[in-house]
């Protein structure tokens, strides 16, 4: 085990007042699991997160929502703890867990009391170990996932758009299709494409631990030997090949369902959450919709009355990624006026950039939510855990304020001059639809 | 990255949340272990400004942030009849003006130095909430002084805030899940002060006047019904004097809390309201009945039996109904206890043919808690979980400043926090089965359905009388 040091973190100057709070301790086991460590004695509580580095984007059409299904059978029983025990003796022992899949990877927690901790890694490193995947369990956790797809897509207005928009903004890349996969492609995955699934991506070498909270560095990574120690490593995943073409204008697309009010999703290809651009990104996020003075907020709800709310999410992802913009409309409103005035301030800002004031108050509201992040063991651990996956290294967490402080005006300028652009952009107008009674 | 709310679902959870009260929080978690530590919770620093708003500080290391929480007691329970949604309404504007600053001044100020200003309404309190870097507390809280005591409710931001009100419940009808909870809040409440939505309705909301808000302002705010909690790295003098110094000269409002009734029975008993929204294919289902006040003696006995029904994913109903038989992808049930009543409610949804089997399945369970109450082991296992994860909610300056109110508003006494585990562990099966004969639908509960009313209405014949109404009902 080695304490984080200073020397490897990226180039930027780490906060001073996080770097008190990330005391981490580090460690690569023998078949490529890496650990990180990070102590906290405020409350008798400890959060625990692996990492896989298998998403969405690594699935190819006929077996989309794998990763996502996937995720779901590692709750269903492995050699040691079977079928429902992985809940029953966590929850038995004062803890809780879940999990999520995104487009890059899948992340699983447990947050229970401190002294669970030997517990939960027997029942971590039992599933990635020896999960046993059986043909009923499959064929009952297919009908959960159906019922999910149908409550955040089928029945969501936000969920069918946004698969709508998926589909418009990419062309070749995984990000094509939703997280949670086509409902036909869930009803045909086999139990065969389960286990080919948990062989390459879940393997130890494709993994990383993060245990935030009431520890011992020294006792927990002797755990974290003991019980992870003897898994095997598995075969190198493939790489994923971003084959997206150029988009040569603009895309669009329009849904029509049963609905009170038009609405419309906006999507512009942007960068990888690695490229620089992506900090100018997140500044010019933060100026346009964050909070009730941001710009757009101003601009589109208060002053012109053209939307209800205003919402822009740029998502960092391993590959180019979607700036997405949605427009939350009146029953009344012609949603291409309001298009209109989306487009006239992103113009606006491309030609003029921003101001100094804005600027800093972007970088104050960053470091703000930063903070509040990392105010639980479960906040720390996951961030760790994000940036490593998505970045590179969990230093990201303590030199972000300072990478944001490099961003000027004109980078936010260049930035939006470069993505924001009806070349890069894919519409879905979501049209009001008579009910059919 | 800063964390980043997603209008879309970029992610999906294996499992949803599991339904969280929607105003009181929620019931701990715990470990039983004896060698679980006590929990740190900070110490409270009292003192009362010359106004006589009592604020309680509590001073909390090491992010150099500050939480503030003014809880007032002018909830949606106090809004008159026909004018349902006034205090929400009301609340929303308070930070679009006040008499030395503008809207835009106002979000300049707390926005331009990284503070998050949030005001929010339930049925038992307003409450302006402000996040801060600690270097801002004193300016901020003079900030939250003025939304308070001196907003103007200009006249344009009245009309702008209506007419934006009104789409917004029109969308809502396109929310499932959002309107089944309102249809439940009617059936469950009918007309208590607790039974209408927080928000109010297109009805209601369409006679808002200037003239509603500032009424609301000076009948429902003032110093002696209100509480300011103030929790992060600021040192509890300081907290005084900042208190002191914002809130001087504050006057107005009642001298005591309006007293809300208890709810005897719940009006829609042994019913069952159809939404009927034909587009769905999927049914949102719910069912309730009476629960009990926050404070009352039944709470941690409801609470361990709670969890080991409908709380933790190992609970019976998630077993029987998501695992066994692949029914849905979220159920829970839980205990909303509010200042003055509560009620005992389950969630969940499924696809429209098996609307009726999901029903069935959970009322079998729920009768089977409520005959024979839980195992011991069972009992254990719940006791356990809670208290491992209880320390959870001691984690934040947001989750403390939360617990501080809650304690003070509702006399549970100041040890609350810290005798949480010790009193959750001390429960017998006894007491377990004494409120499950209590609470697990004695009573049949009221049902509300929401989904293609042709297809669903046949299958719920047996469980109660039918009303069917279209979704604008609940606009």
């Amino acid at each position: 085990m080695r304490k984080a040091s200073p020397k490897s973190a990226p180039a930027r100057a780490a906060d001073p007042s996080l770097e008190s709070l990330f005391d981490v301790h580090e460690a690569t086991l023998p078949n490529g699991l890496q650990v990180r460590l990070l102590p906290n004695h405020l409350a008798p509580v400890v959060s625990l997160y692996t990492f896989f580095n298998v998403g969405s984007r690594n699935e190819r059409p006929g077996i989309t929502g794998i990763s996502h299904l996937f995720e779901h059978m590692m709750f269903n029983g492995a050699k040691k703890y079977g079928p429902k025990m992985f809940d029953k003796t966590l929850e038995a022992n004062g803890g809780s867990s879940n999990a999520y899949t995104s487009h890059d990877m899948t992340v699983y927690y447990d947050d229970f009391a401190s002294d669970a901790l030997e517990t939960v890694l027997d029942l971590e490193s039992d599933r990635m170990r020896s999960l046993r995947i059986s043909q009923d369990m499959l064929t009952s956790e297919r009908e959960v996932v159906k019922e999910e797809r149908r409550v955040r897509m089928d029945n969501d207005i936000g969920g069918m758009m946004d698969e709508e928009l998926g589909t418009l903004v990419y062309k070749a890349h995984a990000y094509r299709w939703p997280v949670i996969g086509w409902m036909a492609d869930i009803e045909a995955i086999s139990r065969e494409d389960c286990q080919t699934y948990f062989r390459t991506y879940y393997a130890p070498n494709n993994a990383m631990l993060y245990i935030a909270g009431d520890i011992d560095p020294k006792k927990t990574l002797a755990l974290v030997r003991r019980y992870y120690g003897d898994i095997p490593r598995g075969p190198a995943p493939l790489p994923v090949i971003n084959a997206e073409p150029e988009q040569r204008g603009e895309r669009r697309s329009t849904v029509r369902h049963p609905a009170q009010s038009p609405a419309v999703m906006i999507g512009y290809r942007g960068p990888s959450a690695k490229d620089e651009d992506t900090l100018a990104l997140d500044v010019a996020q933060y100026v346009l919709t964050k909070g009730e003075g941001s710009r757009l907020t101003r601009s589109l709800v208060y002053e012109q009355k053209l939307a209800v709310g205003v919402g822009l999410d740029w998502s960092w992802r391993i590959d180019p990624g979607t700036i997405l913009f949605f427009l939350e409309l009146k029953p009344d409103s012609d949603p291409q006026k309001a298009e209109a005035a989306l487009y006239a301030e992103l113009e606006k800002l491309a030609r003029d950039g921003i101001t100094e004031r804005e600027l800093q108050k972007a970088l104050n509201n960053l470091r703000s939510d930063h903070l509040r992040e990392l105010g639980t063991n479960n906040g720390r651990a996951h961030a760790m855990g994000n940036y490593e996956a998505l970045l590179g290294d969990w230093r990201h967490v303590l030199t972000l304020p300072s990478a944001y402080a490099a961003i000027t005006s004109e980078k936010v300028k260049a930035a939006a001059a470069k993505y924001l652009i009806p070349e890069r952009r894919s519409v879905v107008t979501l049209l009001p639809a008579p009910s059919e009674a | 990255m800063a964390s980043r709310k997603s209008l879309t679902p970029k992610s999906t959870p294996r499992r949803a949340a599991k339904k969280a009260p929607s105003r009181a929080k929620k019931p701990a978690a715990t470990k039983a272990a004896p060698t679980s530590r006590p929990l740190v919770f900070p110490e409270l620093h009292e003192s009362t400004t010359s106004s006589g708003l009592k604020v309680v500080a509590a001073e909390r290391g090491p992010l150099p942030m500050v939480s503030m929480r003014l809880v007032i007691r002018a909830g949606s329970s106090t809004d008159p009849a026909g004018k349902h949604g006034i205090a929400d309404f009301a609340a929303r504007l308070l930070r679009r003006g006040t008499r030395r600053m503008t809207a835009e001044a106002i979000d300049e100020a707390v926005e331009f130095v990284g503070a998050s200003l949030g005001v929010g309404v339930g049925e038992d309190t307003l409450s302006v909430a402000i996040t801060t870097p600690a270097e801002h507390f004193s300016q901020m809280l003079e900030v939250m002084g003025q939304l308070v005591m001196e907003p103007t409710f200009p006249e344009s931001e009245v009309a702008d805030a209506r007419e934006r009100a009104l789409a917004q419940f029109a969308n809502d009808l396109d929310e499932p899940s959002v309107i089944a909870d309102r249809a439940m809040v009617r059936a469950l409440w009918g007309d208590h002060p607790y039974g209408h939505d927080v928000s109010g309705s297109t009805k209601t909301v369409s006679t808002f006047t200037r003239d509603d808000a500032v009424r609301f302002h000076q009948e429902r705010l003032g110093p002696k019904v209100a509480m300011l909690v103030v929790v992060g790295s600021v040192d509890p003098k300081k907290v005084a004097q900042a208190a002191e110094k914002s809130f001087a000269g504050w006057t107005g409002g009642p001298d005591a809390p309006m007293v809300i009734p208890a709810l005897n029975r719940v009006v829609g008993a042994g019913r069952v309201v159809v939404v009927d929204k034909p587009d769905q294919t999927q049914s949102q289902v719910r069912l309730g009945g009476p629960g009990y006040r926050m404070g009352h003696e039944d709470y941690f006995p409801s609470t361990a039996m709670n969890v080991a029904l409908g709380g933790g994913f190992t609970s019976r109903l998630m077993n029987e109904v998501r695992v066994n038989r692949g029914l849905t992808y979220s159920i829970g049930c839980w205990f909303d206890a509010m200042n003055a009543a509560g009620i005992f409610a389950l969630s969940t949804f499924t696809k429209t043919e098996s609307t009726r089997e999901i029903i069935d399945v959970s009322l079998g369970e729920i009768t089977k808690v409520r005959d024979s109450g839980i195992k011991p082991g069972e009992l254990r296992d719940a006791q356990t979980y809670m208290s491992g994860l209880y320390p959870l909610r001691t984690e934040t300056n947001e989750s403390i400043a939360h617990s501080i109110a809650d304690i003070r508003l509702n006399g549970l006494g100041d040890d609350w926090v810290v005798k949480f585990r010790d009193r959750l562990r001390a429960v017998t099966p006894k007491q377990v089965a004494a409120v499950a004969r209590k609470y697990c639908f004695a009573e049949a509960p009221a049902v509300v359905v929401l989904g293609k009313a042709d297809a669903v209405k046949k299958q719920l014949r047996g469980l109660g009388p039918i009303t069917v109404v279209p979704a604008s009902e609940y606009e």
